[in-house]
């Protein structure tokens, strides 16, 4: 009996293994490698990927640059009404990317909230470059601010009151003790926003249109390509699995790698300061 | 002993739903059509008890051939519907309708659009069909006779299906956009349609899916559509008659 109920288990299991990774498979035997290259390095293959890897990097800096102090503001302060922000703020987490899509229009678009203001100023946000980086941004932040919360919050706040004690300044503290402590959190909630930030596509679509080289990121040409030259649609796919597999990996190995670093700077931390 | 009775029920769940899918999919009844997204208003019209995937027609032909569970094609142009038939995807398509192209720009023309001409004038943001997309095919061969080729410099967004042109004009985030006259007449209160000079001969086919599980079903929409009811729909939206 005990014995039977392990079988089914283990069936189950191999089940869902095999559908979940079976089509990632698939993908990789349509084509062949030289194929595969062939297609990849394709106008269409290339502007995708020059598209994605700069709008990516646009917007990261700024999930960066903003999500980080906004994080540690979160994690560190208690306030009436922090729940209710943490909460909204993760809000982008589970919308889904269309109702990202149209919800950004309804507020940059030509009839948006802040459409005609904008356009008063010449600046025209839909079906640009510029669109494809907010889109990023609004689907990506929450990963790694939601991440940059949880990792500043498990900072010990004996060290950074210990800073405090020994004379250094919030900004110096948060530079020197929270910043590195929370680092490999904070590296993996990077790597998370950045995975979800290269998928982006129902918002992408909606809000920034598709134009080879300026918004066609890599999912939106392999929507594009699909029923024009499949190959190049199955390739980027190719090449979308790979980088997907990087992320992962870099997520399950980079809190083992930080962890010794940032132990061993706890550890330099007092000799250094003193 | 009840944790692990909620995970054999779990397991149970997951087992069945990966076998029961066929007469699951026979219980909702009905004929799967897989139509030009410009066909959406007439035919949920004529059939609304069939299921519908409206798309661009090379969409739809590519997942026809990966075997999707359509039973009837209906393309906005001949292209596909001819190249699924050659492959053996299509039983014998027929024509049942032709539509023709126009401009549209958004009910208050920001961009003072009044004919193609006007189409190249500095940071007009034009939206058109894709490339391989019917819509987009005809547009480019328009703009070609019409020697216009330059104002697809000012193209700002490529779109994988007519209603995707159409709705970033109604929106007014596009200045302009070319889009079947009947998808301007279905949204004439917000967009203004302007007639070409050149005109594509657009024609729709319509076929039944070789693998079709319901092909007598299949022949009766087919019929409707080609007939008197199929026409009057059809020719109140707009379209024209072969």
């Amino acid at each position: 009996m005990r014995r039977g109920f392990d079988v089914l288990l283990a069936v189950a299991t191999g089940l869902a293994l095999a559908f979940l990774l079976l089509p990632m498979l698939a993908l990789f035997l349509r084509i062949s490698p030289a194929e595969l290259v062939d297609a990849l390095t394709s106008e269409v293959a290339l502007d995708a990927l020059w598209v994605s890897l700069k709008t990516g990097l646009i917007a990261h800096a700024f999930v960066l640059l903003v999500g980080t102090p906004a994080a540690y503001f979160l994690a560190m302060k208690r306030f009436r009404g922090r729940d209710v922000l943490v909460t909204l703020v993760e809000l982008p987490l589970v919308l889904p990317p269309a109702v990202a899509g149209i919800a950004l229009l309804t507020l940059f678009g030509q009839q948006g909230l802040l459409g005609q203001t904008l356009d008063a100023f010449g600046i025209q946000i839909p079906l640009t470059q510029t669109a494809v980086v907010l889109a990023v941004i609004f689907v990506a932040a929450p990963f790694y601010i939601r991440q940059g919360i949880a990792s500043f919050e498990a900072v010990d706040p004996a060290l950074t009151d210990a800073s405090r004690t020994l004379g250094a300044g919030p900004a110096r503290t948060f530079r020197r003790i929270a910043l590195p402590l929370a680092s490999s959190g904070l590296g993996a909630g990077s790597v998370l926003a950045w995975a979800r930030g290269t998928g982006e596509f129902g918002a992408t679509i909606m809000f920034a249109g598709s134009l080879q080289g300026v918004t066609q990121t890599m999912p939106l040409a392999i929507y594009a390509q699909l029923g024009l030259n499949q190959d190049v649609a199955i390739a980027i796919g190719a090449l979308l699995v790979l980088v997907s597999v990087t992320v992962l990996l870099s997520v399950k190995l980079l809190p083992s790698w930080t962890r010794f670093t940032s132990a061993s700077l706890i550890r330099s931390a007092p000799s250094g300061s003193s | 002993m009840r944790r692990s009775a909620w995970l054999l029920a779990v397991a149970l769940l997951a087992a069945s739903c990966g076998s029961d899918d066929e007469p699951e999919s026979a219980d909702a009844g009905g004929l799967t059509v897989f139509a030009a997204a410009s066909l959406a208003e007439v035919f949920e019209q004529l059939a609304p008890e069939a299921t519908f995937n409206f798309a661009g027609s090379d969409e739809l032909a590519t997942q026809i051939r990966e075997g999707a569970p359509a039973d009837v094609y209906a393309a906005a142009g001949p292209r596909y519907a001819n190249e699924l038939a050659s492959e053996g995807f299509l039983d014998a398509p027929r024509v049942f309708a032709t539509n023709r192209l126009v401009l549209i720009v958004p009910a208050d023309n920001p961009a003072g659009i009044e004919s193609v001409e006007d189409l190249g004038g500095e940071g007009v943001k034009l939206v058109i069909g894709a490339e391989g997309v019917p819509v987009g095919d005809y547009t480019r061969s328009v703009l070609e006779t019409m020697g216009a080729e330059d104002v697809l410099d000012n193209v700002v967004s490529n779109e994988e299906d007519v209603k995707g042109v159409l709705g970033k004009v109604v929106s007014g985030d596009a200045d302009a956009g070319f889009v079947y006259v009947t998808d301007s007449i279905a949204a004439r209160d917000e967009v203004r349609a302007i007639e070409l000079p050149v005109q594509p001969l657009v024609e729709y086919p319509i076929g039944i899916v070789k693998d079709s599980e319901r092909y007598e079903a299949a022949e009766a929409l087919i019929e409707l559509v080609l007939g008197e009811k199929g026409r009057q729909a059809l020719e109140e939206a707009g379209f024209g008659l072969p």
